[in-house]
């Protein structure tokens, strides 16, 4: 297993190495693009901890969404980190020092790397996750039944935070639709050819992807926020070949504003529905009396759905708000 | 000959990573981060077929598809200054 040590200690290597970079680079065009190195990295590390769900959502939301928001609000700023006087850098280095030796203190009672009595492999939730899953819910995948099911709570409360944050950025920015409708010259067409050419033959692939993602969560890696991020970098790749205004009209605000709510409806009125039927709230049994497990199947399926019709129309709402304000250059 | 090709995918993962780092234009650091992207595609790939877990091949995929988004926003905004498709906008070439 020297090997398996091999690959992870590279790969932490090369987190350190970026991370160090990040903090160094006072350019911050190239600190966008580490950060694009950064969350790489983290994926393969999340792949070889086998959390493919994780490693999932890094790669959709690092590799096709934060690098375009963190361009979007470069193109709104300024592009060099102004520097800190070395008068306030002193606290911030004694802060991070002593949360530092603070964590390392506390890493002392962690249980030993891999030991098979820590508290993990012990409480009993660990087994019903697990082992009873399989009867109760019946979807192949853990993650997502306890994700989508045992703890579906929690996930709505994901999906208003996400709807939340959405509408604080359109308030903040504004929707972005100010700007009238600007030709693209035919020489600058020209130039554009192959990224035209391959982002037509791309973008359906995208999208067929992404239905793939949301619907294939219940048996393998994916669900709702995986497959809303990469429904998203669809019409986002759309929008930085064809144009702002082309993506706009074909996928427009006044569509978009109503589906992030929808999503957020969906979600709460199936729990709504399980009240209805006699159960408690997000209780998907109800949803099929004879059949749990068929209850609980539709009950992912809806959730997901509302999960992933939330995301999408929430990322592309961002990235129209950003990319909508034009040049603010200093 | 599956660890051999992993460990020589993070050798050149090395490499892109210090050319990203050391600049010295922007050119340079697209190609390094486009190159990692890829280099992180085969990585993925190879580990799980080498952990027998073809399903990593989703995450392959993903990469493969959605990876180069960033680049082509990172040379929209160099060229153009902005992302609303302007060809008038400012030459962002101050790096």
């Amino acid at each position: 297993m020297t090997g398996w040590m091999l690959i992870d200690i590279a790969l932490f290597a090369i987190l350190v190495a970026t991370g160090i970079a990040i903090a160094q680079i006072r350019q911050l065009f190239a600190v966008a693009m580490l950060s694009g190195i950064f969350s790489l990295t983290s994926a393969c590390i999340f792949v070889m901890q086998d959390a493919v769900d994780v490693a999932f959502t890094e790669a959709a939301v690092g590799a096709g969404m934060t690098t375009v928001l963190f361009l979007g609000a470069l193109a709104l700023t300024r592009t060099r980190e102004k520097e800190t006087p070395r008068t306030r850098s002193l606290p911030a280095l004694l802060v991070a020092a002593a949360t530092g030796a603070a964590l390392v203190y506390a890493s002392q009672d962690l249980p030993a790397f891999g030991i098979a009595d820590s508290p993990v492999q012990t409480h009993p939730v660990t087994e019903r996750y697990l082992v009873t899953s399989a009867e109760e819910i019946g979807v192949p995948n853990v993650v997502t039944s306890v994700l989508a099911s045992y703890r579906g709570y929690d996930t709505f409360g994901e999906v208003v935070v996400i709807f939340t944050a959405a509408i604080a950025v359109l308030m903040l920015l504004g929707h972005g639709a100010t700007r009238g409708v600007e030709e693209v010259p035919p020489p600058m067409r020209d130039r554009q050819r192959v990224l035209r050419v391959v982002a037509k033959l791309l973008i359906p692939y995208i999208l067929l992807f992404g239905l793939y993602v949301q619907f294939h969560g219940d048996y393998g890696p994916g669900g709702g926020f995986q497959a809303g991020v990469i429904f998203a970098a669809g019409v986002i790749l759309y929008a930085l070949v064809f144009g702002l205004d082309a993506a706009r009209s074909g996928v427009p605000m006044r569509v978009l504003r109503p589906l992030a709510a929808t999503g957020v409806v969906v979600y709460g009125g199936v729990g709504v529905a399980t009240l209805m039927l006699g159960g408690s709230f997000l209780d998907y049994n109800r949803l099929a009396p004879d059949d749990p497990a068929a209850g609980q199947h539709l009950g992912i399926l809806l959730v997901e759905l509302g999960v992933g019709i939330t995301v999408t129309a929430a990322m592309i709402m961002l990235f129209y708000s950003f990319a909508g304000r034009g040049v603010r250059r200093s | 000959m599956l660890l051999a090709a992993t460990l020589g995918l993070l050798t050149a993962m090395l490499l892109a990573l210090a050319r990203a780092v050391l600049g010295p234009t922007l050119y340079d650091r697209i190609l390094a981060v486009n190159s990692f992207g890829t280099k992180t595609v085969l990585f993925i790939a190879v580990a799980g077929f080498l952990a027998g877990r073809p399903d990593f091949l989703d995450i392959a995929l993903v990469y493969a598809l959605i990876n180069f988004i960033g680049t082509v926003a990172v040379l929209k905004l160099s060229h153009y200054g902005e992302f609303g498709a302007s060809a008038t906008g400012a030459h962002g070439d101050d790096l």
